[in-house]
């Protein structure tokens, strides 16, 4: 096998590949991100419940929480650039009996001492006061300012594109589907043709073992645990403006209630172990318990409409950490296991990794510049072009609201599809514009937006040829 | 900023919106704007190319575009202009109408009375709760179906699944043939077909197709496109390989816009609430149409579009004011609901909205009667009294009383008689 060489390839575009691309971008460095289906962000990245968490919910002294930590203090210096909102919304994690108000004290405790500080022990009145709607019977609750929301969807684009633009390589539609050494570089199959590097990371996510086991590796196992979400209607913001969380557990953190940067308000996850990397049901029982989770904390979302449901699989492995392992001597970064906070961890997670290669696999050779990128604002309520009198003068096809369910422009959707890294899926179209996943869920829109990804790939096609 | 001025603005081209339009001229609106977000007028009858529109308007059975064109005919382009492309995206009291669109930029609209005709749309999938996948391709409502024949984009596959026996579900069939494909499944989770049976049997009888009765969804298969979807139904399962899944019926009004201006809204209607004239909470604001509630047929949206068209026409004019004592109509527990919500005993001689009675419940010899302050104004008669069914109530009596309580009574016929 031969083919084009790179001193690195990431295999695998969810959130935790890209910002590791990105971080790469940075270097004089031949890279390449590699994905086997045909966008980024659709494994374990696509469904999550979007809070940047400060780490304080995760095991004290891990790696997992040093590096969740460093990503959400990253994400706040760097996602404003990259035009990526973020909503400091808060959280209170709510104890609803004596019990449960015990074990909040000793968790306040308990992360105070390990460096979260803005964490605050507040009583039962300021509980209601925040969220008057709160069900009644809490008793106490754990308050953490520095909790915010964000866009799962544009976060993970927001770090290919600024990755591609300054010189990585994206390969989609390109499952590896063999790895070998031969003593020189690593050689990677794919069905688009070979890749040959020097260093390969794996950020294989839901397949990260698998990945691992086509260059000998075996050192975990992936055990996805399955997580469904119920997203309410606009119309129930009104009803929360915080992260909601249950009191934690060692095994689970419990369903939360959070509002969306897109102006939902979303309940989930549960938490569910399944065998297949690949089985993304909403299940009716898990409907049941959401719904039922909904009730407990928020009676009255149960008067707003659902807008979508979605489920998410958690790359969790055998132990309850991050599995990241450099095998200098191999050439070869395993990131696994990036469970539950990899959203908020992935800049951390990145420089971690670009740390272990540079600490002798690769050398460690800085650009003197990089070109900024910005990802368009998909915030309720956030500018939008056609908001912009000069702008919308230029271009009126910022004036043409296709999808009105979240007020998209036909120019939003072109230039979404005229991006470096163009959406090639309806799913991923949704996910750079929001088209289609308002409450209508395509019946006014469904129709222009398919024709308008129809015009598009006949025009690639005849370009292509 | 562009700024327009009219007497009257209607925002949206469907039904109701087109026939407001007319009848504001008729009544001696000069100049009234109209405007629909869609980039064609005739609201959602345009990409229903089968017979069944407008009858009680027009008194013709057509088709839905050809109904479309009647409506559209009907308007004198002298004091009607038409805009479309142009979404209305907000509405503040005055009223005044921010629109957006290509032609206009962003533009201010000002004018004395506005009519909301914004219609209805199936609630989809996601909103019905049901599990399984959620593949990128074929999962569809009949209005996206629909649309997607009518604009030329690609169905997927040939086998349709049906969920759901409204009306609505029988126009899946003609679409189905028209487009060429087949309908494998008609999935009903009462125990009838919620249309009426005349229209199922005709249904059955042309396309063979296997109805499932008191049967519910309980996985949808496939990947990138539907491939299957389970059902359930008396305890058992089975399985119905099928390319796309159309979920049909089950309307709710399109009404955030109206949300946004902080309209009131009925819990019952989930539309904006109104007085016999359509004036809604704001003043100025009238509303027209399926916003209403869901869903009655086109020809209904389109007189209660003729009717608001009017009034808000008087309005404009100075003729009319604003529900002045507005009386809250009590409605028997029987009942869902009644559009209109409220009677304002000050019409100006202004023809009423006609009434849009739901029961809530199936009963047997029902009587309907209309109270007014305590004596019985009307009285209705009906064999049976269907859930989801138009039920007759002639309001037309109040508007010869002066301010009362009004009640809409339900019960068997002696109830009713010694009440
Ligand atoms: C229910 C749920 C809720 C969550 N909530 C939060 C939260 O609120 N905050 C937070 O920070 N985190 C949250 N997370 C965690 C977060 O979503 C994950 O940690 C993160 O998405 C993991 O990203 P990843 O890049 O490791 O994996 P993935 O996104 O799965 O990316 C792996 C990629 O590798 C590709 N790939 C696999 N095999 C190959 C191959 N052979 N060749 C090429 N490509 C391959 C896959 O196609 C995939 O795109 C949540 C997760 C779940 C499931
Ligand atoms: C699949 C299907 C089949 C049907 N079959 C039949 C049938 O056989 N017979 C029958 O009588 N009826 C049928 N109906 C019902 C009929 O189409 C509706 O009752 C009728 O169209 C309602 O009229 P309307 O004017 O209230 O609303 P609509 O026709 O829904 O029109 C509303 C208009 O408002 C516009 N609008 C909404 N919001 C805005 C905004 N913010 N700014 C600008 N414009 C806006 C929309 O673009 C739309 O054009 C069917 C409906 C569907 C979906």
């Amino acid at each position: 096998m031969t083919g084009e060489r790179y001193d690195v390839a990431i295999i695998g575009a969810g959130v935790v590949g890209c910002a590791i691309a990105r971080e790469f971008s940075r270097y004089r460095l031949r890279a390449i991100l590699i994905e086997a289906l045909s966008d980024l962000g659709g494994g374990a990245s696509k469904g999550n419940s979007a809070i940047l968490s400060t780490g304080s919910d995760t095991p004290i002294g891990s790696l997992e929480c040093r590096l969740v930590t460093r990503g959400h203090e990253r994400y706040r210096a760097e996602a404003p650039g990259l035009g990526l909102p973020i909503l400091s919304v808060g959280s209170l994690t709510v104890a609803w009996n004596e019990a449960e108000a015990a074990a909040l004290a000793r968790m306040h405790a308990e992360i105070a001492s390990a460096g979260f500080r803005s964490a605050e022990l507040v009583d039962r009145e300021a509980v209601y006061r925040r969220v008057p709607a709160l069900a009644p019977g809490a008793v106490a609750a754990v308050w953490e300012p520095e909790e915010a929301i964000v866009d799962p969807f544009s976060t993970p684009y927001a770090y290919a594109l600024d990755a591609v633009v300054n010189g990585v390589a994206f390969r989609a539609s390109s499952p590896v589907t063999a790895a070998l050494h031969d003593g020189e570089a690593w050689h990677l199959a794919t069905p688009q043709g070979p890749v040959a590097a020097g260093l390969v990371v794996n950020c294989g996510g839901l397949w990260g073992d698998r990945v691992d086991a086509l260059a000998g590796f075996a050192d975990f196992t992936i055990r996805p645990r399955r997580g469904e979400f119920l997203v309410f209607d606009k119309s129930a913001r009104q009803l929360l403006d915080v992260v909601l969380k249950p009191v934690p557990t060692p095994q689970y953190r419990g369903v939360l209630a959070a509002p969306t940067v897109f102006g939902n308000v979303l309940v989930g996850p549960t938490a569910e172990d399944v065998d297949d990397p690949d089985d993304w049901r909403v299940t009716g029982a898990g409907l049941d318990r959401l719904r039922r989770a909904a009730r407990a904390m928020l009676p009255a979302l149960l008067e707003h409409e659902v807008t979508a449901t979605y489920c998410g699989l958690r790359p969790a492995s055998e132990r309850p950490e991050y599995r990241i392992v450099a095998r200098p001597d191999r050439r070869w970064i395993t990131v696994g296991g990036i469970r539950s906070t990899g959203l908020s961890g992935a800049l951390g997670i990145a420089e971690h990794v670009a740390g272990l290669a540079f600490d002798g696999m690769l050398p460690a050779e800085r650009k003197a510049e990089t070109i900024p990128v910005r990802v368009p604002s998909l915030l309720e309520g956030g500018a939008r072009p056609w908001m912009d009198a000069a702008r919308l003068a230029a271009d009126p096809a910022y004036g043409e609201i296709v999808c009105h369910c979240e007020g998209v422009s036909l120019g939003e959707i072109r230039d979404a599809l005229a991006s470096p890294l163009p959406p090639r899926s309806l799913k991923a179209l949704r996910r750079r514009t929001r088209a289609m996943f308002g409450r209508c869920q395509g019946f006014f829109c469904g129709a222009r937006v398919l024709a308008e990804l129809e015009r598009h790939a006949r025009r690639a096609g005849r370009a292509a040829q | 900023m562009t700024v327009l001025e009219a007497d009257c603005a209607v925002v949206g081209a469907g039904p109701a919106g087109l026939a407001a339009a007319r009848a504001a001229v008729a009544a001696g609106a000069r100049s009234v704007l109209v405007f629909d977000r869609d980039d064609a007028p005739g609201g959602l009858p345009r990409f229903c190319r089968h017979p069944g529109f407008g009858w009680e308007y027009s008194r013709r059975l057509e088709t839905g575009p050809s109904f479309a064109r009647r409506l559209l005919g009907d308007l004198d382009p002298a004091r009607v202009a038409l805009h479309c492309g142009a979404t209305v995206m907000s509405l503040q009291p005055g009223p005044c109408l921010e629109v957006l669109s290509p032609a206009l930029g962003l533009a201010t609209v000002r004018c004395r009375g506005v009519v909301l005709a914004t219609g209805i749309r199936e609630r989809p999938r996601a909103a019905r709760l049901v599990p399984g996948r959620r593949p990128e391709r074929g999962i569809l409502t009949t209005g996206q179906l629909q649309q997607m024949v009518a604009r030329g984009v690609t169905v997927p596959g040939s086998r349709l699944a049906v969920v759901g026996s409204e009306h609505v579900a029988f126009s899946v069939l003609l679409t189905a043939r028209h487009s060429g494909h087949r309908v494998v499944a008609m999935i009903e989770a009462e125990e009838r077909p919620m249309s009426y049976a005349a229209v199922a049997a005709l249904a059955r009888a042309l396309a063979g197709v296997p109805t499932h009765l008191a049967a519910r969804v309980v996985d949808i298969a496939g990947g990138g496109c539907v491939e299957a979807v389970e059902i359930e139904q008396a305890g058992r399962r089975r399985t119905i390989a099928c390319d796309a899944v159309v979920f049909a019926g089950d309307f709710v009004p399109d009404v955030p816009l109206a949300r946004a201006a902080s309209l009131a809204i009925g819990r019952a209607t989930q539309g904006p609430e109104v007085d016999q004239l359509g004036r809604t909470s704001l003043a100025g604001v009238f509303a027209a149409g399926n916003v209403l509630r869901a869903v009655e047929s086109s020809g209904f949206a389109a007189i209660e579009g003729a009717r608001v068209g009017a009034a808000a026409a008087a309005y404009a004019a100075g003729r009319i004011g604003w529900r002045d004592g507005a009386t809250p109509i009590a409605l028997a527990p029987q009942f869902a609901y009644l559009v209109p919500q409220l009677w304002a005993f000050d019409d100006g001689g202004v023809a009423a909205l006609p009434a849009s009675l739901r029961a809530g419940q199936d009963l047997a010899a029902a009587r309907i009667g209309l109270r007014h302050d305590g004596s019985l104004l009307w009285q209705g008669r009906k064999r049976r009294l269907l859930r989801h069914r138009r039920l007759r109530v002639d309001l037309g009596e109040l508007a010869r009383r002066g301010p009362g309580a009004i009640a809409v009574e339900a019960g068997s016929w002696r109830a009713i008689s010694e009440g």
